[in-house]
């Protein structure tokens, strides 16, 4: 990626500093690219970014051993910094604790704090959308009928293992106790078995409604290969075409699914 | 000795499908290989070791094992029969059938477990000596060899520059798998290939010694930074046996089901009253490590990790078993 | 087929007693005679069972009574969660699920013709319970026998009319207290803290045994007042409570380093704690 020797510099720089007291960045490891968590700026030429980047490194805010080394400064990709402006429209972060590390399109965008970001979104990535794969995939299931439709994901959620590495790579995913840990009642079955799954899965993309940002990140870390894609985005251009919102791009957007107007459609209801 | 061509393993998956076996071989499956059950058309691909483990076929994922009637306040218990098909485990690598020693243990000692055991017996395990390793395997850090025939009723090893397989019964379920293969396997002379060169990662036993007196080590804190929280790991892992037990209800059926479960969930030690012994990742990462290293060699005097890499290889993390012990065994030579 | 361990037996609650707020004692007989007797032939004081009802699940308490009342087995829990909830809300004449008894037990044997002094608070009166009515139950076995008592308040003491019945009796030294501020105007007991009151009690080491169950504050505070009276660790004996699910040592959830509480535990002296990593506790 062009810029990458002024990503690290500026990583050093701010470590330097005392701006962050960690950068949390990805590194090479053989073939693999892995989160690194950087506190000495003589250690910069570590980072590294690229296609193979997948994770997506907002969801190390939930934790509070991470959280101990605010402020830091984070590398993202365009569809990270929505996440980091997602977070900031639903209070999960304060102003000047993060510093962005921006990249994209093979660039890097340079230090921006998360107005800067939001910016940058709005001038250079105002129409993130899925892939044309993605989207065609979608067209298809949605042209199926309900049971063909259900026997696709049937089929899909048979491999799930509730391992719950979606959940813990998704940084909108930070509830402290998770509906599927909540027992009294239980909400959620936590068998493996075709109705957890099914139950399991479908639920935190509606819990992800307006609020996911196509990161991609629960994809890449399901172990099982589940195209979890392909329900988010469904989800995603559902909330786009009844609401007209676009998660992670207003810093100050209220929560599609958390807000109310009484103006909204009410005729489902009849 | 007798050899198979190695383009008829598919062959020899349908030969033993109808001898009724429920086939379970490394199979292609869009980008990655899997364990999973052979159909015919399926491709077995022998070169890649497959995501999953042979531990879901002994151990499943989700079994019932209690059922109930219900009637308003009564209830009225029900038999559960183990689903334990005659099933054999054809080309798992070496470091899964190592496993079975640790599952066979746990699930042995004072009360027998039934599932598991019926599932056991009716299994044929015929492991398949690795020919290639990558960077994540590490069996010979942990006491196992990619030609290990520990664990396994019989092995193919790959031969005449892998061209055939040497079938090698080691046992009487081997033997009647051999038998069950008919005229696929013929007598003939065959020089078996050198295994896969799995250099050494760690001294194993460095490590469970640092381990035994570093339980509050800082490097816990470290270590565990990165980690998210997830049962990737643990459910990839042949050797990870920890489960749950739930229930579930109608108004007129109860299941009891065994799930498996995981130390790096925080809900697993969690206590009603709330007290957690393990309060954050970085103590339920150390006890993942301590248990396979330390306290499992204590108890049984074994390993509870065979180094299958699997765990290193989809973690999103960036952890790895193996370069954490490598850590560790790094970090006992620093304190001397 | 063998038997499917997992499989519980079925217990009908004969009666219930509240003995504090949400803390209730249940009554249980079995309804398979077999199934009473093989509980019997195998129960020692100290071991514990899972107490269930289909739907909601199942929950670790210990065994109440002694292995000298073969007619019954009693059970004292608290309505916390899940399982303790749907519990609760069982009737008498109504049943319930039994797994057990599982784990290991006081060696009571090896105490005979010693001095027993038992020490619990609040709601881990339970599981000493058993072995108190185990020790009087064979009374003459065993040379004193002194029970100091307490909980936070006057209604959180659990089994009041036995604690008036050990009072009673000339053959047990019973101590009661409660904590500074717990007392209602007509409590003739202590006041103060378990360690405390222990403390000021000074009782005599030789040739004594300690049992002790409490919460974790007590025990973290009761401990050095025994080693200070000179109490070998050997001697000092108490429970270990850990989450489970299967009880009988496959699940993995109750380990403790090495150890595992459903078969190892859940009694443990002093010594054997003291070699556990004391950060998994």
């Amino acid at each position: 990626m062009s810029g990458m020797d002024a990503l690290r510099s500026d990583a050093a720089k701010l470590l330097r500093d005392g701006a962050v007291k960690m950068v949390v960045g990805y590194r090479a490891r053989g073939d693999q690219r892995v989160p690194a968590f950087l506190t000495d700026p003589d250690k910069a030429d570590a980072l590294t970014y690229d296609a193979d980047c997948k994770q997506n490194l907002a969801a190390y805010l939930r934790k509070p051993e991470v959280r101990r080394h605010l402020p830091l400064a984070i590398v993202a990709p365009p569809n990270v910094c929505r996440s980091l402006v997602l977070l900031a429209a639903e209070s999960q972060l304060v102003d000047g604790e993060v510093k962005v590390l921006a990249v994209g399109n093979g660039q890097y965008h340079g230090v921006l704090d998360v107005a800067g970001v939001a910016a940058l979104l709005k001038e250079k990535y105002p129409d993130l959308a899925p892939s044309e794969e993605l989207v065609r995939k979608i067209g298809e299931l949605a042209a199926m009928s309900p049971e063909r439709r259900g026997a696709f994901w049937m089929e899909q959620f048979e491999r799930c293992t509730r391992c719950y590495a979606c959940r813990a790579a998704c940084p909108g995913c930070y509830c402290t106790r998770c509906i599927v840990e909540k027992n009294v009642p239980q909400w959620i079955s936590t068998a493996a078995a075709p109705h957890g799954n099914y139950a399991w899965n479908i639920i935190r993309a509606f819990h992800l409604a307006g609020r996911c940002t196509l990161c991609g990140a629960c994809e890449a870390a399901c172990p099982q290969g589940l195209p979890l894609m392909l329900l988010n985005v469904r989800v995603a251009q559902d909330v786009e075409e009844e609401f007209g919102a676009k998660a992670g791009y207003d810093p100050a957007a209220k929560p599609v699914i958390g807000s109310w107007s009484p103006d909204d459609d009410d005729e489902y209801m009849r | 000795m007798k050899v198979f061509d190695a383009n008829k393993l598919n062959d020899l998956a349908a030969a033993l499908a109808a001898k009724g076996y429920r086939v379970i071989a490394p199979v292609q499956d869009g980008d990655v290989v899997r364990l999973a059950e052979w159909a015919p058309g399926a491709k077995i691909q022998p070169g890649v070791i497959p995501v999953n483990s042979a531990k879901d076929f002994l151990l499943p994922r989700s079994e019932v094992i209690g059922r109930y009637s219900l009637d308003g306040n009564d209830f009225t218990p029900q038999q559960v029969t183990p689903e334990a098909p005659k099933t054999v485990l054809l080309g798992v690598r070496p470091c899964d059938a190592m496993s079975l020693a640790a599952l066979d243990t746990v699930f042995n000692w004072d009360y027998a477990d039934e599932f598991y055991n019926a599932r056991r017996a009716a299994t044929t395990v015929v492991s398949l000596a690795c020919a290639s390793a990558d960077d994540q395997c590490f069996c010979t850090s942990v006491g196992g060899r990619p030609d290990s025939t520990a664990g396994a009723d019989a092995i193919l090893r790959p031969a005449d520059g892998a061209k055939r397989f040497i079938f090698d019964a080691l046992s009487e379920k081997g033997q009647v798998i051999a038998a069950a293969a008919g005229d696929l396997l013929t007598e003939a002379v065959a020089t078996v290939d050198a295994p896969a060169d799995v250099p050494q990662r760690f001294d194993a036993r460095t490590v469970t010694r640092w381990l035994a007196d570093n339980f509050d080590s800082p490097l816990w804190k470290e270590l565990s930074l990165t980690c998210l929280g997830c049962g990737a790991c643990a459910y990839a892992c042949p050797a990870c046996h920890c489960f749950d037990i739930q229930d579930e209800a109608t108004r007129t059926q109860g299941v009891r089901y065994r799930n498996w479960d995981t130390c790096g969930l925080g809900l697993f030690t969690l206590h009603a009253s709330g007290h957690n012994p393990r309060p954050d990742q970085s103590a339920r990462w150390r006890q993942r490590v301590m248990h396979k290293f330390c306290y499992f060699p204590q108890r049984f005097e074994m390993l509870a990790c065979t180094g299958c890499g699997r765990c290193g290889r989809l973690c999103q993390a960036g952890l790895a078993m193996a370069e954490v012990c490598r850590r560790i065994d790094e970090a006992s030579k620093v304190a001397k | 087929m063998t038997e499917n361990v997992y499989q519980p037996t079925t217990m009908r609650i004969a009666s219930a007693r509240d003995e504090a707020p949400d803390v209730r004692t249940f009554r249980l007989e079995f309804t398979d005679e077999a199934a009473r007797a093989k509980f019997f032939e195998k129960y020692r004081v100290g071991m514990f069972g899972l107490y269930g009802l289909p739907g909601a699940g199942e929950s670790t308490f210990c065994v109440a009574s002694p292995p000298t009342r073969t007619g019954y087995v009693e059970c004292t829990f608290r309505k916390t969660g899940r399982v303790t909830a749907a519990l609760h809300d069982r009737e008498v004449g109504q049943t319930i699920t039994y797994r057990g008894p599982y784990g290991n037990y006081f060696p009571i044997e090896t105490w005979r013709g010693r001095n027993i002094l038992f020490i619990a608070g609040g709601i881990a009166l339970p599981p000493m319970r058993s072995v108190i009515w185990n020790v009087l139950d064979r009374r003459e076995e065993f040379a004193k026998v002194a029970i100091v008592y307490g909980a936070r308040t006057v209604a959180d003491l659990v089994y009041k009319h036995e604690l008036a019945e050990w009072g009673q009796r000339g053959d047990v030294q019973l101590t009661t207290t409660v904590d500074p501020g717990g007392e209602t105007p007509d409590w003739k007991g202590k006041i103060g803290f378990v360690p405390t009151v222990l403390k000021e009690l000074a009782p005599g080491s030789e040739n004594c045994v300690a049992v002790v169950c409490g919460p974790p504050i007590m025990i973290k505070f009761t401990m050095p007042v025994l080693t200070d009276l000179c109490f070998k660790p050997a001697d000092i004996y108490t429970t270990l409570e850990n989450r489970m699910k299967c009880g009988i040592g496959k699940c993995g959830r109750c380990n403790v380093g090495s150890v595992y509480v459903c078969k190892d535990g859940p009694v443990f002296t002093l010594e054997q704690l003291n070699k556990l990593p004391q950060g998994d506790l």
